[in-house]
């Protein structure tokens, strides 16, 4: 009972904050109101989910929050329910949720203090209503709720992409990034649809007896996958995700590092058991997941902007959580995903900070800033370290775990993938912490200054879990059923030995001495073609040209049918009966002797059926 | 016997009197036609026993209706209106469709058998006791009829400029 | 007086359906409303007959006093109808019913 106040709680909280803010401007417009309020209802959201998540693991077995509302109701039955939900699956995930939105607000408070007030107050309404959507869609308690929540998100990154709304870029990246996970969101709905024809429920537990067909459950993964390629920026469909760099930097910490972007993770997470149905959808992933691992890694490697690389290696590592998913072994890829949310989030608040300090975000305005700002400093470095999977950081616990599963599937080239993609990994984190950090300081780096105490504060925090985080997985293990303690063994050691070679390399390759050209500008000519084609402009280019050439020409046509035959009938319809009016009203002559003859034919008609049928 | 051949008479009275009143082309003829009509009518209700219709018909059509229409062919244009032509083509129709219905009424009465009859006589005191009590409410809803009628015919023909 | 039985009662409905006939034709052929109004007295007249008669026949009150109020509506209704005739004479210099055909479509 209890409990099941806590997960309202954890869930409204931040929805009351959202309606307030929306509804009452006077509230909105002043920033640090705003900011209070919602500060104050995620921290009640993360308090409660602490407490939920706390009798949930580490042993204690409380049982399910099942708290479900009657929605829809269609004839004698109820077509779906609203509720709260919280088992050991949903409850580290709600502490994720809420800690890194805390974590983030907080931040932002500081980051964005030279904003407008009236800015300030919409961001922060806009992160309340992120708080309440991507709760609700971790606390669904069926897949139509998820679905709800899922487009609640999106519309939610949408409004933060867009939050600089002065800029072109900005509304245009918000606007890709709407399309293409709106695009891939069909997926989703339609996997409802015949999720729901097949099994009359949106549950992602099929009734027992009930039990799906294998080419069904293949169909419905394979709709899911899609949403999910969409959300979780799975290539040909990261190219959204980048772009999404235009928003706020503590917002590319929150939506898409750690929460929003894993939301089509935690999707496969939730519908767990209908994708274990489906073996082609899994082979897939695992082929996906590592190939975007590998992907994005090189591209990442290229990127002068440092919010950028750091979105390019979300992509990253979204792929390898697919992959591992993709391999039958929940544990290691939702594990991935809890740590993987603390070390990205605390990347890119760290690059917010060093943005904040040279108000920009390319990697050539940066360098030296060691000397002026060093607790961010350690908290990137630290940060790079958890990303790379130096040893017992919480990046190494998950990716470790992660290379294994991989290895026991037997997806050899998806794990030689992987482990290459672990090496790039650690040597683009060298790159941006040499460039960064080292070397001589840039221009704009001269004025550079440390962030606030606000700011520091959260990255701290966040830099404890990521150095601490893995040692969770023993939990992650014991949520999903099954026993398990770290144990070193051989791909582990080759994963750590490519992460070491790929540090060294970017030691090397980025000292200080070495630095004369930095960026893109050190590759030769076909390493530039290299460039132009990973930075996924074919990719962008193919989808402008079908979305130019396919969609708007199957638009144009729809409205030449609407236009041209549609409309035609309606006219014509309209013409017939003005036509045919017209005709009509001779019938009234206005002589009364006429109406006589109508009143007198009738009654003669009347008279003759009673005499002859007599 | 004596009463057939009475009711033929009258019967031949009220038709043609009848046939002149719509074939007249004075309209006042027509008028006084009307109430030859109606007279006979009268005599008629007279012969079958209905004593106090017999003074009321008189009464109220001859003495009422035949006076106001008079007054109304009086009231409006003379010249025009006593002069009434028919166009030939209407009336062929006229008749033809005036025709049908009396040929169908009459094979409807020709087919109906009408057995016994003859029901007693009904005085007038008996009449007027039952308009008094069974059907005192609808008495007293026709005199407001009647006023109504009464107020709107003025309402409608008053001259609106003084 | 005479006994209405079956015969007679026939020969009156005879004759109402002849009246009735007559009238109608006035009705439909005299262009002056106040013809038109003498038609429809004719025709109401033929009706009247048809209940006396119908009275005669069964025996009882209720055919004669019915008689009495329809033939109290029809001097209602040619009070009112010389009223409108006298209407449209004022507006339209003629009581002819051509006159009256502002219904036209």
């Amino acid at each position: 009972m209890t409990h099941d106040l806590l997960a309202l709680l954890a869930l409204l909280s931040p929805l009351v904050a959202a309606v307030v803010l929306f509804i009452i401007a006077p509230l909105r417009v002043r920033g640090a109101v705003s900011a209070a309020l919602t500060i104050g209802a995620t921290s009640v959201s993360l308090v409660a989910s602490v407490l939920l998540a706390a009798a949930r693991m580490f042993g204690a077995t409380a049982p399910n929050v099942d708290l479900q509302l009657a929605w829809l109701p269609g004839g004698a039955q109820t077509l779906a329910t609203v509720g709260v939900y919280v088992d050991p699956v949903a409850a580290p995930m709600m502490v994720v949720v809420a800690l890194v939105a805390l974590c983030v607000q907080v931040y932002s408070v500081g980051y964005l203090g030279h904003e407008p007030s009236r800015d300030r107050g919409r961001y922060f309404a806009y992160h309340a209503l992120f708080a309440f959507s991507m709760l609700g869609l971790v606390m669904a308690p069926n897949l139509l709720q998820l679905f709800v929540c899922w487009e609640l998100v999106g519309l939610a990154s949408y409004l933060l992409i867009g939050y600089y709304w002065t800029k072109p870029s900005a509304g245009q990246a918000a606007l890709k990034a709407f399309w293409v996970t709106k695009f891939a969101d069909m997926g989703l709905m339609l996997g409802l649809m015949v999720l729901y024809v097949k099994t009359g429920g949106f549950d992602w537990n099929v009734p027992v007896g009930q039990a799906l067909m294998t080419a069904d459950a293949e169909t419905i993964a394979g709709l899911f996958f899609l949403a999910v390629v969409g959300k979780s920026a799975q290539f040909p469909m990261h190219i959204w995700l980048p772009d999404a760099m235009e928003g706020p930097t503590p917002v590319s910490a929150l939506l898409h590092a750690a929460t929003m972007v894993a939301a089509g993770v935690y999707l496969i997470v939730r519908a767990y058991p209908i994708f274990m149905l489906a073996p082609t959808v899994l082979t897939v992933m695992v082929y996906l997941g590592a190939f975007t691992a590998l992907f994005a890694a090189v591209v990442a490697v290229f990127q002068d902007d440092i919010k950028k690389v750091l979105a390019f290696s979300t992509c990253s590592q979204l792929g390898y959580m697919v992959a591992a998913l993709g391999t039958g072994s929940m544990v290691s890829g939702y594990f991935h995903l809890t740590t993987h949310a603390f070390f990205k989030a605390l990347l890119f608040l760290t690059a917010g900070s060093l943005i904040h300090a040279v108000h920009s975000n390319s990697l050539h305005d940066m360098g030296g800033l060691w000397a002026k700002m060093k607790p961010t400093g350690i908290l990137l470095i630290i940060g790079s370290l958890a990303l790379a999977g130096f040893p017992m950081t919480a990046g190494f616990f998950s990716k470790d775990l992660i290379l294994e599963e991989l290895l026991h599937a037997g997806h050899y080239l998806p794990l030689g993938a992987a482990i290459l993609a672990a090496g790039l990994t650690a040597f683009y984190m060298t790159r941006v912490v040499m460039l960064s950090l080292f070397g001589a300081p840039s221009e704009a780096a001269e004025h550079a200054h440390e962030s606030p105490a606000v700011m520091l504060a959260p990255m701290v925090l966040l830099a404890v879990l990521a150095l601490a985080g893995g040692l969770l997985h023993g939990d992650f293990a014991r949520m999903a059923g099954v026993e398990a303690a770290f144990h070193v063994t051989p791909v582990g050691v080759v994963a750590t030995l490519v992460g070491f070679s790929g540090i060294g390399l970017g030691l090397w390759r980025f000292s200080p001495g070495r630095r004369t050209a930095i960026g893109t500008q050190w590759v030769s000519a076909p390493m530039r073609l290299l460039t132009w084609l990973t930075a996924s402009k074919p990719v962008d280019v193919f989808f402008a040209g079908f979305y130019r050439q396919a969609m708007l020409r199957a638009a144009a046509g729809i409205a030449w049918f609407d236009r041209y035959i549609i409309d035609a009938l309606i006219n014509l319809s309209g013409w017939a009966v003005l036509r045919g009016a017209e005709r009509f009203r001779e019938l009234q002559t206005g002589q009364p002797t006429d109406y006589v003859y109508a009143v007198v034919g009738g009654l003669i008609v009347l008279t003759a059926m009673g005499v002859f049928t007599a | 016997m004596l009463g057939i051949v009475a009711l033929s008479l009258i019967a031949l009275c009220i038709f043609g009197a009848g046939l002149m009143a719509v074939r007249s082309g004075n309209l006042v003829h027509s008028v006084l036609w009307l109430a030859v009509a109606l007279a006979s009518t009268s005599a008629m209700y007279l012969v079958v026993g209905a004593t106090f219709l017999s003074a009321v018909q008189i009464i109220l059509y001859t003495g009422g209706v035949i006076t106001l229409m008079l007054f109304g062919v009086m009231l409006t244009d003379r010249n025009e209106t006593t002069k009434i032509g028919n166009p030939s083509g209407r009336r062929a129709l006229g008749a033809i469709t005036a025709l049908a219905m009396f040929g169908l009424i009459v094979a409807a009465v020709s087919q109906t058998d009408f057995l016994g009859g003859g029901g007693t006589l009904v005085d007038t005191q008996a009449l007027g006791r039952a308009l008094l009590t069974d059907h005192l409410l609808a008495f007293e809803a026709l005199s407001m009829l009647l006023l109504a009628a009464m107020l709107a015919a003025i309402v409608v023909a008053r001259r609106r400029d003084p | 007086m005479i006994p209405v039985n079956g015969e007679v009662l026939q020969l009156l409905l005879i004759l109402g359906a002849g009246l009735f006939a007559l009238g109608l034709y006035g009705v439909l052929t005299r262009k002056n409303t106040i013809g038109l109004l003498i038609g429809l007295e004719l025709m109401a007249n033929a009706v009247n007959l048809n209940l006396v008669a119908f009275g005669r026949y069964h025996g009882g009150t209720d055919g004669q006093v019915f008689t009495l109020f329809t033939i109290a509506l029809t001097v209602a209704e040619v009070a009112v109808g010389l009223a409108l005739v006298i209407l449209l004479h004022r507006s339209r210099r003629s009581t002819d019913l051509d006159a009256a055909a502002d219904l036209h479509g």
